[in-house]
């Protein structure tokens, strides 16, 4: 699996079409080091690392990174801020992805395969693929084998959360630790599709990917999403108000951040650049919401923010070329980290800054008010 | 650092502060270190010279106040070792044909010849004297059809210069004419002779010996020799040296040397300066050893620099030549560095002894630690690892290089580790193989890495003074190379993986164009930054400099450093040919003329 949104990149690569309609360039005054400082790359163990999340004391990140020897896909890591110590806490074999720690508990859920019988075939597979450009012989991006799992650092334990066949992944706790938001595409397995669904299935997993909600021991499952089209990447509000994640439209080519309520109610839109916006992470301050969008070009996504309401224009925070995205800032606001390809190869890695939080609030009471490039 | 014609770096700018955690008395302790070793007083600390010898003893109080021990069988903290200050022909000569060449301007000999005597052998002209190892995978064999056994080998400098590109960048790997010596000496020849051909750039005067290429003997009788005189002697044997290097030139594989006829003899004399310098090595022993093999782990910089600029490769322009090469920078930095290491090292817990060691003759050819490990007073087989430190004082905007990763799959996972906390914007590279100490230790096997903050328009130059350093990130430069050296102390040792350095524009000596370009080592952008263009040279001449970036040399497309090494292998000396660049967002094209390298 691809991790949740690092897939979007090999969405891109698939379909060549034009860019959504995008300004060359901001011209707002603002450069890298208006908000950020001392960037500085943080993982280079492995080829490729992404999808840092912190403990709420900020002592801890989890992250996904490809460096377990004979795997040839993400594993989970525990990463230690004072040290820079990391250890595996997933299986250590099979895809796994979107990681996040359970605040009060420590424990960890991500997303897994290892229970597939296919695992090694795949493994092999993919090593075969590698060295010498042959097709895939399994070519599935939203694996149905994906299910949530839940482990205690250590233990080597770990207990499957979610049995319904289907992709199950995207998933975060709740601030008190006792939900989890989710994304799946059930639906599709759980009945009989019509021809045009089938046909959909065949080329867009994604298509029937909605947002869930269930207890942090699984049960007590709710469907919180029912638009056509890929709703994923779902996170809480740091006081569990809301929920932020990001929404696709039904051709998959265009997606915006939105807000609801845990319950699903009062779901709005918060961004409208007409491109592809996603992976949005409130600031822990709740005053703003740090996303990445491909405005600026088709494949070079920066990492913008925007209020928590969506009323003003969004501000671009990075400016280099190649990806930028997946910010997540450190629970006590003061760091950033993200995945970016600025190094300059192909492969994703773990990039941090000190994260000017005034300069952010500033910026954001001078940005002009929203303007509509799309209905809503 | 050791001069190499396309090392050096980065002019960034805006200095970054601080991280306030840091604790003062370190970057005070860098900056007290510094300003002792980059003083006038040191002289620019040239290997054997007062001035060296006046650092070493500083060394020595501060590895003693650190409560180090010298190693294991050492008589102390000083391990000396003999190295050549200066070489001249002594009287060099060749006979023959009722001829006598004994004039200093006819003959003399190279600086790495043996001394000796040989008459009347047989001697064999062998063109450009080139046969490319089977890994170059290109035929060209200069002694094909040729028996130099027991006979005296004539040969021309450089290699064939109209021969197309895929040839000239070949072969121009192998034109060292020390490599040509090695290579004539395994064929059989007891004596080489060298010359500059009659169709060659320059006047074709003989060569004097350099103490650059000095060293102990090769093995083989060999000597410059004038172009009047080799194309006399060419003339007595009734041949024409200039129509067969007209032939050669073409770059025809089969274009073949042939036997002169004639019968010569050969005398062969060098006085050598030997004198001794010292290195500075000490350790501090593990509480409690872990007993298993490879107890140590190793921390070195060298301390000597170029002197008034008479040791190694002076970059001063005319107006500052002969002033004291201070060398702040490299590598009065590289040796605070290993000093603030060794402090957060002996208050730590190791399993491993860690020792530090001072090299000195670095600047004259790595000398003094290939010396250290040629004389066995520690084992390679017994070090862990090697953490080199040489030019680390001129960090910009919070970036480190460290190079040479690929001698250990170790090095990535304990190098992501320690940066962590100390919070560099790091750029890794893999190539162990590097114009510093460092390599001495790879070539041994013992996985070995180089910090590096780039080079600098003040690299070689008078100006690498004590007041351009940055002091705080230098302490922050030694944090890690200490966190790092202490993983490797109590943790499993990095296994050696033998790195095969790019071929491609590897070659030493090979290329003789000059271009007078600097490029900038540690950027990571797509094209070639300068950090600078050397003064008078071509790219200057051009209307070059430092920060701008070239997109394309000659007609072939700059992606990164060795697409320009490739793209300088294909220049011609004298041929102009257009340069096209980035500054300030625009893009321009001048015209450059390569000069040949002196």
């Amino acid at each position: 699996m691809l991790p949740r949104r690092m897939t979007l990149l090999a969405l891109l690569a698939a379909c060549l079409i034009a860019p959504a309609p995008s300004s060359a360039q901001q011209d707002d005054g603002y450069d890298e080091s208006s908000f950020m400082s001392r960037s500085r790359r943080i993982t280079f163990d492995g080829m490729r690392a992404g999808e840092g999340y912190f403990s709420p004391d900020g002592a801890q990140m989890v992250l996904q990174s490809e460096r377990e020897p004979g795997n040839p896909f993400y594993q989970i890591y525990l990463m230690d801020m004072a040290t820079g110590d990391s250890t595996l806490v997933s299986p250590g074999m099979g895809k796994t992805t979107c990681a996040f720690i359970r605040p009060g508990t420590g424990e960890i859920q991500f997303a897994s395969t290892h229970h597939d019988p296919l695992t090694q075939e795949l493994a092999d597979d993919e090593y075969r693929v590698r060295n010498t450009g042959e097709e895939r012989r399994y070519a599935w991006d939203y694996d149905p084998e994906m299910e949530i799992y839940v482990t205690d650092p250590g233990s080597n334990e770990f207990t499957r959360l979610t049995d319904a066949r289907g992709y199950d992944a995207e998933a975060s706790y709740s601030p008190d630790g006792e939900w989890i938001v989710f994304a799946s595409n059930r639906n599709a397995y759980n009945r009989e599709l019509s021809a045009e669904e089938t046909r959909l299935l065949e080329v867009d997993q994604s298509y029937f990917i909605d947002l869930f909600l269930m207890r942090a021991d699984g049960s007590e499952v709710r469907q919180l999403t029912e638009t056509p089209g890929y709703d994923g990447g779902p996170f809480f509000f740091p006081d569990g108000s809301r929920i932020i994640w990001r929404r696709f439209d039904e051709a998959g080519l265009i997606a915006d951040v939105w807000s609801m309520r845990p319950d699903g109610s009062d779901q709005r839109q918060l961004t409208d650049f007409g491109a592809m916006s996603w992976a949005p992470y409130v600031h822990p301050s709740g005053e703003y919401i740090l996303f990445a969008s491909n405005k600026l070009g088709f494949t070079n996504f920066e990492v913008f923010m925007v209020d928590v309401e969506g009323t003003k224009e969004p501000v671009q925070i990075t400016h280099t070329d190649r990806f930028d995205g997946l910010p997540v800032p450190t629970p006590d606001g003061e760091r950033i980290v993200w995945t970016s390809q600025r190094h300059g190869d192909e492969n994703g890695q773990l990039y941090m800054a000190d994260w000017n939080h005034d300069a952010a609030m500033a910026a954001l009471a001078a940005a002009p008010a929203r303007v509509a490039n799309s209905e809503s | 650092m050791r001069f190499r014609g396309l090392m050096a770096l980065a002019v960034l700018t805006a200095l970054v502060a601080a991280p306030a955690a840091l604790a003062q008395d370190t970057a005070e302790d860098a900056r007290r270190h510094v300003e002792f070793l980059a003083d006038d007083a040191l002289g620019g600390r040239g290997t054997g010279t007062e001035g060296a010898a006046e650092a070493a003893r500083y060394l020595i109080a501060q590895l003693e106040a650190l409560g180090a021990r010298p190693l294991p069988g050492a008589d102390g903290f000083r391990i000396p070792f003999e190295f050549t200050a200066g070489v001249r022909d002594a009287g060099s000569r060749m006979a023959g044909l009722r001829h006598n060449w004994d004039e200093a301007e006819s003959i003399q000999a190279l600086a790495f010849s043996e001394d000796g005597e040989v008459s009347g052998a047989q001697v064999v002209f062998a063109g450009y004297g080139i046969t490319p190892p089977e890994s170059a995978d290109y035929p060209y064999d200069s002694y094909a059809t040729l028996d130099v056994t027991d006979k005296i080998v004539v040969i021309l400098e450089g290699y064939p210069q109209d021969a197309d590109d895929d040839a000239r960048r070949v072969l121009s790997n192998f034109a060292d004419v020390r490599f040509k010596a090695f290579l004539a000496r395994t064929k059989g020849a007891l004596g080489i002779l060298v010359v500059s051909g009659p169709l060659s750039q320059g006047d074709g005067a003989v060569r004097a010996p350099r103490a650059g290429m000095a060293g102990a003997g090769a093995g083989i009788m060999a000597a410059s020799v004038s172009r009047a005189v080799a194309s006399q002697l060419f003339e007595l044997a009734g041949h024409d040296l200039a129509a067969s290097q007209a032939e050669l030139d073409t770059g025809n594989p089969h274009a073949a040397g042939y036997d002169l006829g004639v019968e010569l003899t050969l005398e062969t004399k060098l006085n050598r300066d030997r004198r001794e310098g010292y290195n500075v090595v000490g350790h501090l022993p593990a509480a409690a050893p872990a007993g298993a093999a490879k107890p140590y782990v190793f921390l070195g910089a060298h301390y000597d620099h170029l002197g008034h600029g008479e040791f190694g490769g002076s970059l001063a322009g005319a107006s500052q030549a002969g002033e004291i090469h201070n060398g702040a920078d490299d590598n009065a930095s590289g040796v605070a560095a290993v000093l603030l290491a060794g402090a957060r090292l002996a208050a730590a817990e190791r399993q491993r002894h860690v020792v530090l060691g001072f090299w000195s003759g670095e600047e004259i050819g790595i000398v003094g630690s290939n010396a250290f490990l040629t004389d066995g007073a520690l084992p390679a087989r017994e070090i862990a690892g090697y953490l080199n430190f040489d030019m680390v004082g001129r960090s910009r905007d919070n970036k480190l290089s460290i190079q040479g990763v690929g001698s250990s799959e170790s090095w990535r996972g304990l190098i992501e580790r320690s940066n962590f906390p100390v919070g560099f914007d790091l750029t890794l590279t893999e190539d162990p193989n590097l114009p510093t100490d460092s390599t001495a230790f790879n070539l041994a096997e013992v996985p070995s890495i180089a910090f590096f903050t780039g080079s600098h328009v003040d690299y070689h130059k008078p100006t690498d003074d004590a007041e351009s350093i940055n002091y705080d990130d230098l302490a922050r430069v030694a944090e890690l190379g200490a966190l790092v050296a202490g993983r490797v102390a109590n943790g499993d040792a990095p296994e050696f993986v033998a790195f095969q350095s790019e071929v491609r524009g590897a070659g030493r000596g090979g290329s003789q164009v000059f271009t007078g370009t600097i490029p900038d080592y540690a950027a990571d952008i797509t094209g070639l930054l300068l950090g600078g263009v050397i003064e008078g040279g071509p790219a200057e001449e051009a209307g070059l400099q430092g920060g701008d970036v070239i997109v394309n040399f000659g007609g072939v497309e700059v992606g990164d450093i060795y697409d320009y090494m490739f793209a300088l292998e294909s220049a011609k000396i004298g041929e102009p040919l257009e340069v096209t660049f980035e500054r300030d967002g625009e893009t321009m094209t001048v015209t450059l003329t390569p000069r040949a390298r002196e």
